[in-house]
């Protein structure tokens, strides 16, 4: 109740949102080429994503949304097109730019967690720091921080494979916020998660988005879960249809 | 199925590029190892040629100034004629500094129709020599004391060497010429002997040539070989060297026995070559088990494809002989390479060896890695059999 | 940053516990063997005892004679060469001179004792650092009365009187001479050129007539510099006067007499030639055998690391993605690989300790008496860095080139 709510105040807002510009695709194309095949993921993709929007993409197996979500995250480069993200032009970074950009705006959160099952929960949190100009003081003060945001600071001294897929994904979540990115990219997060354990997680992103105004994309297979986004976008076979 | 293993290995090349490489490198590393093992029990194998039992060296250096060539045979006369009165001893040579199971080495070179043959083993002995050391006669007569008054100088050679300059045609009587002195020596072969390993049990006799001492020659000798009875104890020889001590005033003395030569002798080839074989041994062991290692940790990696060839209908011991099969593939691969490089060896005739050794080290060499190989995958390729087909699938 | 990846190094280690056995068994060995080959280097270039002033001395081995006809010969040097034209250079404030070794027997109690016996003047006590279990050296009066008097090594006391007699003042016999002892020295390693004996007598007690005026003969000598900074000074000195001594000796045309440190001792011999000291191609050919041992190990070393790391493929990935750029994904696997090899070397190391220990028992080689000395440790530890480098590079260069995307789903 309280969710749809907010939707029903933010989708009012939308108008002034847009002015705001958070993620800018234009044209984007995608080829993967072998020797012999070349195989279109995606075409002329045309995407604006605000500041502080929660943008669920949705699609059937194979139809492009990773990718789009990679390409998103300047994991992997388009074939053709533009991204602009917070108004920069991403095309020409190097790998050491392209690095510090992903450090510093972006977060990921994975099907699969992607958690370093040889690190402690609090080490696998601090990662994203690591690769920033921080103190160990400062890195273990956030990563406390972040975990107690996903409600997990009983158990920063845990390996991975001692928690249960709930409880690794928000260490995920945790790890994607603690270097407070603007962005977060989220793939399938509750794809591996029963109905439980996945709303709980979506509560969490809810909350994020709402308190912190981070801007969220999500990939989902689960309509219930899209539902509770500001907007939903579906591919099919590579293109935009919704 | 053999070009479809080769497909899946060049599909990976990448990966088995290392993997070849460690091979063979491991294959070369075999290889020095088996030459160098083959060359010294080939010649472990050959008899001694001599005894050395009950058989004594007095080292001298005797600076005792002499007036003339007469003083000091004569000098050494009576001294022989001292020893030779002792009941315990048989027989007595002097010689030049390479006796046997010393580090000393004399050689020369020889020419015999226009063909030049080096090295030879060069010996200075008395008459005494082959008695001394049993040695072998297999034609002809060892020296005497009518060789003072010939003509060409006489010389008693080894059958290494007679092998090389008349095959098998007889020595006895043949000329040849020494190229070691500015004046070319006419020297007169009277006798062949059997080939006396003195540099040890596991190295070559080499080409030799026996020269009887000479008279001028004695001035500058420093060892006298000793056959001594077998009761001849060390109360025999504290008095031996009292008597040859007091007599050679101004010479250091010591006396050695060659069956303790010998010893030290095999020693000394044998430390380096164990030595030799147990880092090679380490480095064989290292890598047999990273080959493990990896192969093991492809299989794992494999484990998708090796559930879809359950599936599809390939029994547990197809697919395990199929990864054996692959890793065997890999080995041949890395032993054609290296028998390219282990067959210039002979070709190029490095280090002198006969081409045989090389050829049997390689034949080892292949042999072991196979079995090297097979042995790394076989443990692997049983893991692989089994794999269920529904687990494998499920996983991925 | 580092604590972090020590952590994930560890961690990694006990993951797989195969393959790291497998990875410090190759390393530990590997190291272990370089570092035997670097203490009996290090022994051989660098001894203690008696030779503790090897940086400031030189030594005069063998004479040399060449001629175009590509005839040599050589021995030592005579008394009288050594004395009459190394003897007059001005630099060096002592030199000592020795015999070669003469093998002598005694017969004790029907036991035979082989005495190894040098003829010395009594600079040597100068110059070498005997250490004196009892009684002291000759002296020069001694020498020049022509006093049958000896100084003899611990080892022949035991062999000749018995283990731990007192022996100074008593008489040894060798080659059917009584010698009056003065002196029992620490045993000296035989592996000393110049320096080791079992007995060491005068000069002028020698059977051979010292005062030949050959040039050739049996004695070796050691010029003392008064400072290291003399050493390369007192070498020209030398140089320029052999080159102005005329050639007794019509059959050749040139002499060679050098001046070498100790470690040109060993390489002259073996790797190069009268006009050669051999320093560089023993250098290139040491190099030359670590390299090529190392090569094995080191690709098996590389063929296990990249297994390893495919096996993270996805911890990369996640590196990647939150902002590790490739540089510092390789300095981080290089730094992995360093820890792993130090942690093998550590192994190594005791390792060489333990084999050490069997060779200085085992009696190889008399009276040496190998150790890991700092300077073998420092040599390890260069080793163990450029192993650890030369076996990480690749991987962490493959692993870094790891496309993110790839790398995520590779899981």
């Amino acid at each position: 109740m309280d969710n749809q709510l907010n939707h029903s105040q933010l989708i009012t807002d939308n108008s002034q949102l847009t002015t705001h510009k958070m993620i800018q695709l234009k044209n984007i194309e995608k080829v993967y080429r072998t020797d012999t095949i070349e195989t279109l993921a995606l075409s002329s993709i045309n995407l604006d994503i605000a500041k502080g929007e929660f943008l669920s993409i949705m699609g059937p197996s194979g139809c492009g949304k990773s990718t789009l979500l990679n390409i998103m995250g300047l994991l992997d480069a388009p074939s053709k097109g533009d991204i602009r993200i917070s108004d920069q032009k991403t095309d020409h970074l190097s790998d050491k730019q392209l690095a510090q950009f992903r450090n510093k705006k972006l977060g990921f959160i994975f099907q699969s967690y992607h958690l370093i099952n040889d690190l402690q929960v609090l080490d696998n949190v601090e990662l994203p720091l690591l690769y920033r100009d921080t103190t160990a003081k400062e890195r273990r003060q956030l990563a406390t921080e972040a975990l107690a945001k996903v409600g997990l600071s009983n158990r920063i001294k845990h390996f991975p494979t001692q928690l249960s897929g709930g409880q690794r994904q928000r260490v995920a979540i945790a790890r994607a916020i603690v270097g407070r990115p603007e962005i977060i990219l989220a793939d399938e997060p509750t794809g591996n998660l029963d109905s439980a354990m996945g709303n709980e997680i979506m509560d969490i992103l809810i909350n994020l988005n709402r308190n912190e105004g981070t801007t969220i994309v999500m990939v989902t297979h689960d309509e219930n879960m899209a539902h509770k986004t500001h907007r939903l976008v579906r591919l099919f076979d590579g293109s935009q249809v919704q | 199925m053999i070009k479809h293993l080769f497909k899946l290995i060049w599909n990976k090349k990448k990966q088995n590029f290392l993997l070849i490489t460690e091979m063979f490198i491991s294959f070369l590393v075999i290889f020095a190892v088996f030459t160098s093992l083959v060359y010294y029990y080939r010649n472990y194998k050959k008899p001694m040629g001599f005894s050395y039992d009950n058989v004594w060296v007095i080292n001298y250096q005797n600076a005792k100034k002499f007036q003339s060539t007469d003083s000091v045979t004569q000098y050494y006369a009576t001294l022989t004629a001292m020893l030779k009165s002792m009941p315990q001893i048989k027989a007595l040579s002097f010689a030049s500094g390479n006796v046997p199971f010393t580090s000393s080495m004399n050689t020369t070179g020889l020419s015999y129709k226009g063909v030049s043959y080096s090295p030879v083993n060069y010996y200075q002995t008395g008459d005494g020599y082959r008695d001394a050391f049993s040695m072998n006669l297999l034609e002809g007569r060892w020296f005497n004391q009518q060789d003072v008054v010939s003509t060409y100088r006489p010389v008693v050679i080894n059958a290494s060497l007679k092998e090389q300059l008349f095959g098998n045609g007889s020595a006895v009587g043949q000329l040849i010429s020494d190229n070691s002195n500015s004046s070319i020596k006419k020297i007169k072969i009277i006798g062949v002997v059997q080939d006396m390993k003195d540099k040890g049990d596991y190295l070559p006799s080499g080409m030799a040539l026996y020269n009887r001492i000479d008279t001028g020659a004695m001035r500058w000798l420093g060892q006298l070989i000793i056959k001594v009875s077998p009761d001849a104890d060390a109360a025999f020889e504290s008095k031996l060297y009292k008597t040859v001590a007091n007599y050679m005033k101004d010479a250091s003395v010591e006396i050695q026995h060659f069956s303790k030569k010998r010893i030290s002798t095999n020693k000394s080839t044998l430390v380096p070559i164990t030595i030799f074989c147990i880092v090679a041994a380490f480095l064989i062991i290292n890598v047999s088990l990273g080959i493990f290692g990896v192969l093991w940790y492809n299989i794992n990696r494999r484990r998708a494809e090796i559930g879809l060839r359950r599936a599809v209908g390939a029994t547990g011991n197809s697919v395990s002989a199929q990864l054996i099969a692959e890793s065997l593939i890999l080995a041949t691969l890395s032993v054609i390479i290296g028998t390219f490089f282990a067959v210039q060896f002979p070709l190029l005739n490095v280090f002198n060896l006969q081409a045989g050794i090389y050829i049997t080290a390689m034949l080892l060499a292949i042999v072991f890695i196979y079995l090297l190989v097979l042995l790394c995958s076989l443990y692997p390729g049983r893991q692989a059999a089994a794999i269920y087909p529904a687990v494998a699938l499920h996983e991925e | 940053m580092l604590k972090n990846y020590f952590k994930i190094a560890i961690a990694v280690l006990r993951r797989r516990k195969f393959f790291t056995f497998i990875s410090l068994f190759g390393i530990s060995l590997t190291l272990t063997v370089l570092m035997v080959l670097t203490a009996f280097i290090e022994k051989l270039t660098n001894p203690v005892y008696p030779g503790d002033k090897n940086n400031r001395s030189l030594y005069i081995t063998r004479l040399t004679y060449t001629s175009k006809k590509g005839w040599i010969n050589s021995s030592g040097s005579s008394f009288y060469f050594l004395t009459h034209y190394a003897g007059s250079l001005k630099t060096p404030v002592k030199m000592a001179i020795v015999s070669s070794n003469s093998s002598s027997n005694a017969y004790v109690n029907n036991k035979k004792v082989v005495i190894d016996i040098r003829y010395t003047n009594a600079h040597l006590w100068d110059v070498a650092n005997y250490q004196f279990i009892e009684g002291k050296p000759y002296t020069i009066d001694q020498i020049n009365r022509a006093d049958r008097v000896a100084v003899i090594s611990e080892r022949t006391r035991n062999e000749y009187f018995g283990e731990g007699a007192t022996v100074v003042g008593k008489f040894i016999e060798a080659d059917n001479i009584n010698y009056r002892i003065t002196g029992v020295i620490k045993n000296v390693p035989e592996l000393e050129e110049v320096f080791y004996a079992n007995m060491y007598l005068p000069y002028t007690v020698s059977k051979k007539d010292y005062r030949d005026k050959g040039f050739q003969g049996d004695y070796s000598a050691v010029l003392l510099a008064p400072s290291e900074q003399l050493l390369e000074k007192m070498r020209a000195e030398y140089e320029q006067m052999t080159a102005r001594i005329p050639l007794p000796d019509k059959a050749f045309d040139t002499l060679h007499s050098n001046a070498d440190t100790y470690f040109e001792t060993y390489s002259r011999p073996f790797f190069g030639k009268a006009d050669n000291n051999g320093y560089v191609r023993f250098i290139v050919f040491i190099s030359l055998f670590v390299l090529l041992f190392m090569l094995l190990p080191t690709v098996n070393l590389v063929n296990v690391n990249i297994t390893r790391i495919m096996e993270r493929s996805s911890e990369i990935g996640v590196r990647k993605a939150f902002g590790a750029s490739s540089k510092t994904l390789v300095y981080q696997f290089i730094i992995e690989n360093i820890i792993l090899t130090i942690l093998g070397g550590i192994i190594g190391i005791i390792l060489t300790v333990i084999i050490l220990q069997v060779i200085n028992r085992s009696g190889l080689i008399a009276d040496l008496d190998l150790t890991v000395n700092p300077i073998v440790l420092l040599y390890s530890l260069l080793a163990c860095l450029f192993f650890g480098l030369l076996s990480g590079v690749y991987p962490a260069w493959r692993m870094s080139r790891l496309n993110v995307v790839t790398a995520l789903k590779a899981q």
